[in-house]
Order: C-alpha cells, then structure tokens, then sequence
C-alpha cells in the first residue's frame, strides 16, 4: 500500500492556500508528519480521508486515484483517527465499537472478536464496560485507535494522537502505532518531534502548506549535520545578544553562566564548538533555514 | 436499538421534555376536553425540533462525523432515521401520557357526556394522536434538516421557530386555513363532521418525505 500525493492544492472558501502545491510519496510502514499548528497537516488527512476535495493535482492511493467514483472503494481501506473526537459519551467502551463497527458494515460476530482481539492489544480489556465519559484522556484515545482499526484498513491516519497525553500514555500509543504498522500504511502527525524520533524511519516536515523535507530521519538530521554549535557565555545580556542574532535551539543554565544551542549555517562569530544535531535541530534547521542561512534576519 | 436509544435519549433530554409537559398541563386551563389537542399540538411541534435538532449535529460538534464518512452512507442514514424515530416514538408516548394528564389534572367536561353529541373520548384521543404523530413526524425531521445543513443545532432551532411562529398564528390561520400545518388546532371543534384539517396533515405528510429524501445529500456534502 502506498499513496502519491501529486502537486496537490487545497483551497478554503475564504481563499486561504491550505496546501501549495506539496508532493509526496507514503510508503509501507509508519510515515511522520511533522509540522507547526497550522501548517497544512490537519487539512492534507482530511483530503486522504475524502472529506476535503483538492483544488489541483492529484492523490492516488495503490494506483486508484482519488475521485467521486473511488471514493467508495478508497474510503473501505482507511482508518482514521482525527484529533479531536469524542466518542459516545454515554455508552460503554464495547457498546460504542460495536455501534460504531456496525455503522463501518463489519459483520456483528467478526466486529466483536476484532473487539476483543484490539482491546486486548490495547490493555483496554479490563475497562470494556466503562462508560466512554468516565475514561482518562489516554484511553479515550486507545479506544479512538481501535475504532480506528475495527475495518481493518490497509491505511491508517492518525492526527496528533498523543497530544495532551503523559509521558506513560504517550509511548503506550506511540508503540501501539508501531505495531499496527506491520503489514498497513500508518501516516502519524505530530508536532512532537520526539514522537517521530521514537517510532518512524521516514517522514515528511510541513510548513506553510508546503513540503520542505521527505525522506529518512537519518538523513534529516545529516542536513543539519555541520550546523549546530555549542556555546557558553557568562552573562544573561550576552545570551539575548545570542538570541537575537541567531536561531537558539535550546537553552539551559549552567554552572557559571549560559549554554546555548545555537544553529548556523557557518560557525558563528563567538567562542563555541561543533556539536551533533539531534532530530529536533534538524527539524528547526530545515523549517527555519532562510533565517539561519542569513543570521541578520533572525529575530 | 438499545446503543440508540442511549445516544439519542440522554437523561437530560427526558427530564426536560417531561418538565415542559409538566408545566403545560399546569398552567394550561381548559374546560373542554376537545381543547386538549388545541394545547398539545404546537407545544408537541415545538418540543420535537428542540428534541431533534441535534440528532445529526452531535456527530458534527463531537468530530465523530469525520470518521463516519468513511463509513457506508447507507448505515449512516439508517441510523440518523432510526434516531429520529425513537425520539418521535418517545414524544408521541409522552405526548399520550400529557394528553392523559389533562383529565386527571384539568377535569375538563366532555362534550360526549352531552346527549346532543355523538362520539366518544376515546376516539377523539385517537384522532388527536394521529394529528400528533404527523406533527412530531415533521417537525422533528425538518429540525434535523435545518441544523444539519446549517450544521449547528441552534439554526435548526431557530429555524423552527420562525416558521412555528408563521403558521401558528392567526395570520397563518387566515393565509394557510386547511393547508396550515396546524390544521388540527385551528379546525373548527364544534363541527364534529368537519376533517378538512387532514389538508394540514397530508401536506405534512408529503413534505416530510420531500425533506427525508433530501437528507442524505445534506449529510453527503457537509464537510
């Protein structure tokens, strides 16, 4: 299973360009979707999903194009767990899948034992008979993904599933989107570079409705490499010189003053050294590069 | 059916609609029975568009709708319609069980206890009832047409409203006469003969399956 994104564009009505023109290509696997709020990944799952039609170009998922009369077709082979949804309320966690399973068309006695088989897997099993309301955040969102999976797609999105989460739920969900990738296509969008880094080889970074990077993570942070240096001054005024001049990745307080994490396409003119760009430097590198490359316009 | 009748008839929207029965069979007085209709009919019609406004918009506010669309149309009207209904059967036993009350509470005279009238109170509460379902039947799908075009249950409500407002009024009474959707609370009661009103009700009729044929599309399109 595989999906070609082609020189797509999604208009809104209030004329604003969701999408520009982004190309891209979603293999066998996990796939990350990085990018700010607001930078396009909201509005490109809801075209996978059919409910947006593109203003230009085209989407393609294994071959069959994304069109009225595919939409049937397409729309059996996906999964989709939005960012926001709240799931019945008032019904319990095995009444809601099973209501839900039955709106999807899958069989009541195959719909129960993928029931049970996903809430296994879930570790939901034990809470099957509380009601949706009385979930913590975390759960919901387990019960969102086996919602998600009840049609068994070959294509599953899930859009900023560990947003508001705890740490704990966050790998749980996390690792439980590395094992539904066996054998299925999962796009997982975030803006957490983090979850990226825990759980996808490949992803795509969006900005502004446009793509500016796709391919592997190793890669990634290789175009970063060269780019970060490492510094220490004494003083905070110093350090808010730094930061206005250049792009600061991070910053923490130190034994006799400020370390810096300062990213510059040449080595910067103050005392600092080179040092290895994580996933989260390479992120900033490529989304901020104007700015790095021309330090004077930071800030 | 059961997972249905929890999502569509939540404790809060039994309480409420019990609670404005209440307070119509209090402070509504009557003296006959035949008024008994009279008072029910635009308050039931009323109470229906409330009630079914957010049968549809709940899957839109709830974001559950963007999963739903992947689903077969078909099972998603099935269960917008199967929802309607329940809560038009639930208004239509409620509405039964009002109509009830009005004689326990109001002691009204009935009119058959007279010797020049013919008839009887059972067969009124019959004919009343069917006048209702049609009522509830329209009201109820036309709330769930308005709000889920306009995707918000409040322009569903309003929308009720204003036509509510239109046709039960002396002006619609005048303008509409029997074509008027409530035709069975402005019909002449002293003329037992007189069913012209059932103009009223199969123009309800005929609408409300203009307007259920017309959903899907609603449904269909709203992104």
């Amino acid at each position: 299973m595989s999906i070609k994104i082609n020189d797509l564009s999604v208009i809104f009505k209030n004329g604003v360009k969701a999408i520009n023109h982004a190309s891209l290509e979603i293999p066998k696997g996990i796939f990350g979707l990085l990018g700010e709020n607001g930078a396009g990944k909201t509005t490109l799952m809801r075209v996978l999903t059919t409910v947006l039609s593109p203003a230009e170009g085209t989407v393609s998922l294994d071959g069959m194009l994304y069109s009225e009369g595919n939409y049937e077709k397409i729309q059996k082979k996906i999964g989709y767990l939005p960012q926001e949804i709240e799931l019945y309320p008032g019904l319990t966690v095995q009444e809601c899948l099973e209501y839900m399973g039955d709106l999807a068309g899958v069989s009541k006695e195959l719909c129960k034992k993928r029931i049970s088989c996903y809430l296994e897997k879930t570790s939901l099993t034990e809470h099957r008979k509380k009601k949706m309301r009385q979930l913590s955040g975390g759960m919901k969102r387990r019960v969102g993904l086996v919602q998600a999976l009840l049609n068994e797609p070959e294509f599953l999105i899930v859009d900023e599933p560990t947003t508001g989460l705890d740490p704990e739920e966050r790998i749980r969900i996390r690792n439980l989107l590395v094992d539904f990738s066996e054998n299925r296509t999962v796009l997982f969008s975030t803006h957490v570079v983090e979850d990226l880094a825990a759980t996808c080889n490949q992803l795509a970074i969006m900005k502004k409705g446009e793509f500016l990077y796709s391919g592997g993570m190793r890669e990634l942070v290789e175009e970063a490499k060269d780019h970060v240096w490492l510094c220490k001054v004494s003083q905070e005024a110093q350090a808010r010189e730094l930061e206005r001049k250049y792009h600061v990745s991070s910053k923490q307080f130190v034994d006799g003053g400020v370390q810096m994490k300062i990213l510059c396409e040449n080595r910067p003119d103050i005392n600092c050294m080179p040092c290895e760009a994580a996933l989260e430097d390479a992120y900033i590198y490529i989304t901020n590069r104007e700015r790095i490359v021309i330090p004077e316009l930071a800030g | 059916m059961e997972k249905e009748i929890k999502i569509c008839l939540p404790f809060y929207k039994i309480a409420y609609s019990i609670f404005f029965i209440a307070v119509l069979i209090l402070i509504r007085g009557l003296n006959f029975t035949f008024e008994i209709g009279v008072a029910l009919e635009p308050q039931l019609a009323l109470l229906a568009a409330v009630f079914c406004a957010e049968t549809y918009v709940q899957e839109i506010t709830s974001g559950r709708s963007e999963v739903e669309r992947l689903y077969p149309m078909k099972n998603r009207m099935i269960a917008i319609f199967r929802r309607t209904g329940i809560q038009e059967i639930y208004l239509l036993i409620l509405s039964a069980v009002g109509y009830g009350m009005f004689y326990v509470v109001q002691r009204p005279i009935s009119f058959y206890s007279m010797p020049s009238f013919t008839g009887s109170e059972a067969g009124l509460f019959l004919i009343s009832m069917a006048a209702f379902t049609v009522t509830l039947v329209f009201w109820g799908i036309f709330s769930v047409l308005l709000s889920s075009l306009f995707r918000n249950m409040w322009a569903g409500i309003g929308g009720c409203l204003l036509l509510w407002i239109v046709t039960n009024s002396t002006i619609g009474d005048r303008f509409l006469g029997k074509w008027n959707l409530f035709s069975y609370a402005f019909r002449d009661v002293e003329d037992r003969g007189d069913f012209s009103w059932v103009c009223g009700k199969i123009i309800s009729i005929v609408v409300s399956i203009f307007m259920a044929a017309v959903l899907p599309k609603i449904i269909k399109n709203g992104k």
